[in-house]
Formats: C-alpha cells, sequence, structure tokens
C-alpha cells in the first residue's frame, strides 16, 4: 500500500525550545491513525509543518508524495487546533468561499454544500450569520470546511474537543463515513477512549519525541504487566506488599493492583479472600490511557534529569490521575 | 494565483459592506462637498436677504468727524440697499447710559469718539449687546476715513483727501508662470493643489492599510486565521489581503478623486489636475500602498489586539506624518536638500515626492525614477520580511514580540 504521508527524522525548533525532535511516520494510504500526546507534546507542530504552515528545520516530509502540502492543499483537509469562523459571513458564504479556496466552483461546489449541509442538519441555517450560531453548530460547520472538498487527506487537530455527546456521536460516524471512501484520516485527540475506538493505529508523541506506534492491539499485547482488579469490603492495604505487585492504587471499596510479569494472580486472590468479603475479581490488560500516563509519565521522568523539579511534581501528579 | 484572487475579492467585498467604508469613501467627501457649497448658499442667501437697519448712537465730542462718518454712511447705504447702516448724533451722555439703552434694544450699538481722536491717538468706544461682525468692520472703515478726511482739512494748508486717495490707489500686478508663459490664476489655490493630492494619497495609502491591520487582527483574535491556512499558504493569504485592500484603496481614491476633480472644476480650479499630477499620484500610491500595508500586515500578524498593534506601528506613524507636516516647506522649495532627502526615505517617499512633483514640473526625472526604483525596492524587501513574520506571527498567541524577537522569527520561517 502507497503512503500517503511520511515524516522522516523532522525536527522544529523555536529558538532554544526544540519542539519536535527526529520524528518519522509513515500513514498508508486508508488508515485512521491517532495521534496522541500531552499538552505541549509537538503534535499541533508537527500537523503545522505536514500543512506547510510552517516547515521543518530538519528531515523530510511527504504528502500524497510531495515534499510539500502547499502544492497539495486541494486534496488535503485539515482542521485546526485553533479554528473559527468569519462572524459576519453566513453559513453558506462562508462554506462557498473556503470551497472556492479549495478549488471547487459552479454547480459542483454548490451540490456539495447542500450535501454536506444536509447530512450535519445544517440546512435551516444556510442564510444565517455564523455569529448566529451555536457553538456545537459552529463546530460542525468547520468540520465540513474541511471536508468539503472530498480531501484524500484529513487532518483533525482536537476535533472532539468541546463537543457534546450527541455531536461526538456524529463526527465518529462522519470518520467513519471517511474511511468508507477510503479517505486517510489523522487525528489528533486527548480523548483516549475514542481513538481507541476509531483508529487502527496508534502513534504516541511525548516532548516532540515519538514513544510508541502500533495498532492498538499491537500496544497493548507490548505491555505485558496486567492490572488485578479487586472490589469488595476489608483491608486492602494489607495486598499492595504481595510479591509480584508492582504498583497499587486502593480505595476502602477497590483496590487496581499493578502485577509483574512473573507474578501468579491466583495466589494474590489466595491472600484476598483472607482479608475482604469480595465482590469482584478481574484481570485487565492496561487500556490506552494507562499506557498514555504510563508511558508519558516514565518519559517525564527521564526529562526530570535535566528539567528539574518542576518535570518531578507533573510524574506525580500524572500517577494520581491513574 | 486563483486563491491571492480568491482571498482579494472577499477582502474587498467584506471591506467595501462596512459602514466605516461607506462613510470615509461615499458619505464624507458628500458631506464635505455639501458643506462647501451649503455654506455658500446660506451666506449668499443671508447676503441677498433684506436685514433690518442697524441703528448706532453716536457721540462725536470732536465735533469734526461725525458728518464725514454720516456721509460715508450714505454711500454704503447706496451700494447695500437691504443692509442699511444708520448713524444718529446723540446728546452727550456716559458710556454707562448709552451701555443701557444699547442693552435695553434702543439702539443696536453706540459709538464715543474722543474729542481729541484727530490729533492724539485716544481709542473710541464701541459699545454693542451680541456679536456685531460686519457692523464693526464697516464702521471701523467708515471711522477711519472720517477721521482721515478730518486730519488733510487741519493740516496747514489743508490737503484734498480725495487726490491723496487717487495717490493711493493700488499698483496692479500681473503673476505669470514661467513654464507654461500664461497668466497665473490663484495663488493660493495652487500653492494647495499639492497638498491635496498628497493628503488624497495619505488617506488611501494610510486609511487603507490601517483597515488591514485590522483584519489581520480581526483574522487572528477569531482563530480564523489557521483554517484560512488549511487552504491557502500564509504568502498567498497576505498577498490575497493586500491586493484587496489596495482595490479598496484605488476604489477610495477614485471616488474622492472623482468629487475633489468635479469641485475644482465647479470652482474654476479644474486645470490644476492635470493628467501629469494624477499620472504621479498612481505611480506613487502603488508601491507606496504595497510598502506600507506589507510593513502593517506584519504588524498586525505579530499582535493580538488593535492596542499593541498600534503601539507597534506608532513609529511607522510619525515617520509617515512628516511630510504632513512639512508640506508647506517642501512645496515651496522642492529642490531643497531636505526635500531631496526626505524623498529618499521610503515610508515617506511617495508622500514627499507627490508634493514635489506637483509643486514643480522640472523635478529632475532622475530623483523620480530613482525614488520609484527605491521604492519598489524596499516593497520587495517589506513583503519579504513581513512575510516571514506573518507566518510565524500569524499563529502565535500572547504578549506581542519585541523588536529583537521579530528579528529571530525571519529565521524561524
Amino acid at each position: 500500500m502507497t503512503d500517503v504521508l511520511t515524516l522522516t527524522d523532522v525536527t522544529k525548533r523555536f529558538g532554544r525550545f526544540t519542539a519536535v525532535d527526529r520524528f518519522s511516520l509513515r500513514v498508508p494510504a486508508g488508515e485512521v491513525l491517532g495521534f496522541l500526546g500531552p499538552n505541549g507534546a509537538g503534535k499541533t507542530t508537527t500537523i503545522r509543518m505536514v500543512m506547510s504552515i510552517i516547515y521543518p528545520d530538519e528531515g523530510e516530509i511527504s504528502v500524497l508524495g510531495q515534499p510539500r502540502a502547499s502544492q497539495v492543499k486541494d486534496r488535503v483537509g485539515y482542521l485546526p487546533e485553533e479554528r473559527g469562523l468569519y462572524r459576519k459571513m453566513t453559513v453558506d458564504q462562508t462554506l462557498r468561499y473556503f470551497g472556492r479556496l479549495k478549488g471547487l466552483h459552479g454547480h459542483a461546489l454548490s451540490r456539495r454544500i447542500a450535501e454536506c449541509l444536509e447530512r450535519v442538519e445544517l440546512q435551516d441555517w444556510r442564510r444565517k450569520r455564523t455569529e448566529a450560531l451555536s457553538k456545537g453548530m459552529q463546530q460542525k460547520l468547520q468540520f465540513l470546511i474541511a471536508i468539503l472538498h472530498e480531501p484524500e487527506l484529513v487532518i483533525l487537530d482536537e476535533p472532539f474537543a468541546g463537543l457534546d455527546p450527541l455531536n461526538i456521536e456524529l463526527l465518529k460516524a462522519l470518520i467513519d463515513e471517511l474511511r468508507g471512501r477510503r479517505a486517510t484520516v489523522v487525528l489528533s485527540t486527548h480523548q483516549m477512549e475514542q481513538a481507541q475506538r476509531l483508529c487502527d493505529r496508534i502513534v504516541l508523541i511525548n516532548r516532540g519525541r515519538k514513544l510508541i506506534e502500533g495498532s492498538m492491539h499491537e500496544i497493548r499485547s507490548r505491555f505485558t504487566t496486567r492490572m488485578l482488579v479487586l472490589e469488595g469490603e476489608g483491608d486492602f492495604e494489607r495486598l499492595t506488599h504481595l510479591p509480584g505487585v508492582v504498583n497499587a492504587h486502593v480505595t476502602t471499596a477497590q483496590a487496581r493492583l499493578e502485577l509483574d510479569d512473573g507474578a501468579d494472580p491466583s495466589a494474590i486472590l489466595k491472600r484476598a479472600v483472607d482479608v475482604a468479603r469480595l465482590s469482584r475479581f478481574e484481570i485487565q490488560r492496561p487500556d490506552l490511557q494507562e499506557i498514555f500516563v504510563r508511558l508519558v509519565g516514565a518519559d517525564r521522568q527521564v526529562g526530570a534529569g535535566d528539567a528539574g523539579d518542576e518535570a518531578e511534581s507533573g510524574v506525580t501528579a500524572a500517577r494520581r490521575t491513574n | 494565483m486563483r486563491k491571492v484572487v480568491a482571498v482579494a475579492v472577499r477582502e474587498f467585498v467584506e471591506t467595501v459592506k462596512t459602514k466605516a467604508f461607506l462613510i470615509s469613501a461615499l458619505v464624507m467627501p458628500l458631506a464635505i462637498g455639501g458643506a462647501i457649497y451649503g455654506f455658500g448658499w446660506i451666506s449668499r442667501s443671508i447676503t441677498a436677504g433684506e436685514l433690518p437697519p442697524r441703528r448706532i448712537a453716536v457721540v462725536d465730542y470732536s465735533g469734526v468727524v461725525f458728518g464725514e462718518l454720516a456721509r460715508q454712511c450714505e454711500a454704503y447705504n447706496r451700494e447695500h440697499p437691504q443692509r442699511q447702516l444708520l448713524v444718529a448724533a446723540t446728546a452727550a451722555a456716559d458710556a454707562d447710559t448709552l451701555a443701557k439703552t444699547v442693552r435695553e434694544g434702543e439702539w443696536h450699538a453706540y459709538l464715543i469718539i474722543p474729542a481729541d481722536v484727530v490729533d492724539a491717538d485716544t481709542a473710541c468706544e464701541f459699545g454693542r449687546k451680541d456679536i456685531q461682525f460686519e457692523t464693526g468692520v464697516q464702521l471701523q472703515n467708515m471711522l477711519n476715513e472720517a477721521v482721515f478726511t478730518a486730519r488733510c482739512r487741519q493740516t496747514d494748508p489743508p490737503i484734498d483727501p480725495e487726490s491723496v486717495r487717487e495717490l493711493q490707489r493700488p499698483a496692479a500686478i500681473r503673476t505669470i508662470d514661467v513654464q507654461t508663459g500664461e497668466e497665473a490664476g490663484d495663488e493660493a489655490a495652487r500653492m494647495v493643489t499639492p497638498f491635496v493630492f498628497m493628503f488624497l494619497l495619505f488617506m488611501a495609502t494610510f486609511g487603507i492599510s490601517n483597515g488591514l491591520l485590522t483584519t489581520v487582527i480581526e483574522e487572528k483574535s477569531s482563530r480564523v486565521v489557521e483554517v484560512l491556512l488549511s487552504a491557502v499558504s500564509p504568502l498567498q493569504l497576505m498577498a490575497g489581503k493586500i491586493l484587496g485592500m489596495a482595490a479598496v484603496g484605488l476604489a477610495m481614491l477614485s471616488v474622492w478623486g472623482g468629487v475633489g476633480y468635479a469641485s475644482a472644476h465647479a470652482s474654476g480650479a479644474g486645470h490644476l489636475v492635470t493628467g501629469y499630477r494624477v499620472t504621479y499620484a498612481l505611480l506613487y500610491f502603488l508601491p507606496g500602498f504595497l510598502l506600507l500595508s506589507s510593513l502593517l500586515a506584519g504588524i498586525g500578524s505579530a499582535c493580538n489586539t488593535i492596542k499593541d498593534a498600534q503601539g507597534m506601528a506608532f513609529p511607522l506613524s510619525i515617520i509617515t506624518i512628516v511630510p504632513m507636516l512639512c508640506w508647506m516647506y517642501i512645496s515651496q522649495s522642492p529642490a531643497s536638500t531636505v526635500s531631496v532627502v526626505l524623498s529618499f526615505i521610503p515610508p515617506m517617499t511617495p508622500f514627499v515626492m507627490i508634493l514635489r512633483v506637483c509643486a514643480d514640473p522640472h523635478t529632475p526625472m532622475w530623483q523620480i525614477v530613482a525614488s520609484l526604483a527605491l521604492l519598489w525596492a524596499s516593497v520587495v524587501v517589506a513583503m519579504w520580511a513581513s512575510g516571514k513574520i506573518f507566518r510565524v506571527g500569524v499563529l502565535m498567541y500572547g504578549k506581542p514580540p519585541s523588536p529583537r524577537e521579530l528579528f529571530h522569527w525571519l529565521r524561524y520561517a
């Protein structure tokens, strides 16, 4: 399968700050890629370089076979994280303007506008100024701008931010439709649950560097550690010092124990029966959220060596959210 | 290019639709023209209408002035039958009593002529209730003539005042334009012409490119700019915006120029609007506009609020305003060293040069060519630098950068 997007050792610095550090990536045609990372990890900078809004200091980028997205902008759809609308233009004028900027004209443009508005149920708002739209409607309109010209590659930067559950479902359906017509989608998000459900493959970056890459299955199987979840009444604290338990989060009603590779869950279960009246016992693979927190936390700890106490406290904060 | 045009068209349409543009482009010149014509009409209709006779009480202690004053008054009344001025000799009374009668409306005003008015320079006293501008001027003239006549009669031997007036008649002068060999018209209109052209140029460039600053900041603060950048490159966006605004500037220039030309014709100064001057105005408008607007687009992209941007654009505004302050000097000495030096400081060049070429049709051709070349060269530099700053700045939020940071931005992009 041909690659729609490739980045090779891409580096971008802003003064002394390195935003993206020798980052490489290949996105084959038709894939839905989840581009994950904490705030300030370099996601938006990377996406802006892909869109040739800014240029990398080092490394190569190829978009749809071209070294610069500027040459193929009409075949790429982009929903930026920082997005707005012309307040005084109507919905129709807005779509018409952006459609023209993306190479659509005349009849084809009118047909696409009608089609898209129908799909997201905005057709009645066509003649209204965008400032009259609710926030959710504005978000839908912004999404339409990104896909109006039926692009082969769609880049969505935090598309779920600020959407209500209904609109999140609509957006997921629309992304599935993109997949249905074999468009390639790069999706940057904080919402692990959405990424887990939508994406064929995940790339996790932190401090401008790639931490992990692979399909959901690959990534989860790479983390052989297991989570032991116990629920009930009792003194779960006494389980945290058992051999094989690497990490533990205990409340009065629940314990989440992270197990070593060699640990035997049934041995722990036996002890648990002694100390508590159990209502639930389950062995889990870590989900994306946990993998994310663990990897980013560990990476921060590495960075803490040179970054000092501030990063250190960041780690503990991240741990607590686990 | 297709995208640049699409951006330009939107910019033009959206700007022309705004109230600010309608007011400045259409309503303003119409209002100014209307005010000028209206004012003329009002003052004509006032002078044409009949005015109630103004009665003035005169107390003449000298005893030699009133007779001549009354004669002067009669002559005036013959010439202005609708604006009669009546003087009446009144019995001696102190100023307070006279003032009271004026306050009560018995008289329009009073005039006390002291006894020694002919020999010494003792002041006469003119008392009036409300503003009597015209009456005051007329009375002053008549009083001058009356005192002058009285002095003539007092000299030994007496002089005939009419023969002195005859001797004092003004010498006629004819002003010839040495370049055309024709008789020159209104000197004041001639002097103001370069200023008018510069002012038009100034309004069209500075006024409009400031509009560009505003729209760049609006696009930034409404966060629409990155959506735009998904379809066009930063340079295409900047070029489109500048092009659209240049069209707005030209539209405004033609409306104002048209109104100006029409009113110049109406007031008989049409010959001052020559093809030569219009050509140079356009020749300097284009690079002048491009230079200012690309600088302001760069500044706008680096800032997040109009206030920050205006602060950053302040030095530029100061430089550009210099020709406005020195227009009198430059248009009267277009070939002086200062004028020549000022014409080679790029942001000022278009304004100084338009003053100079309008004031002096024999501005050396090399200076015109060199100043245009310099202007275009600085346009290229400004566009390059602003393009770089635009690329970085347009996506930067937060506090505006220092000049040093701006310099670094030139290397980021």
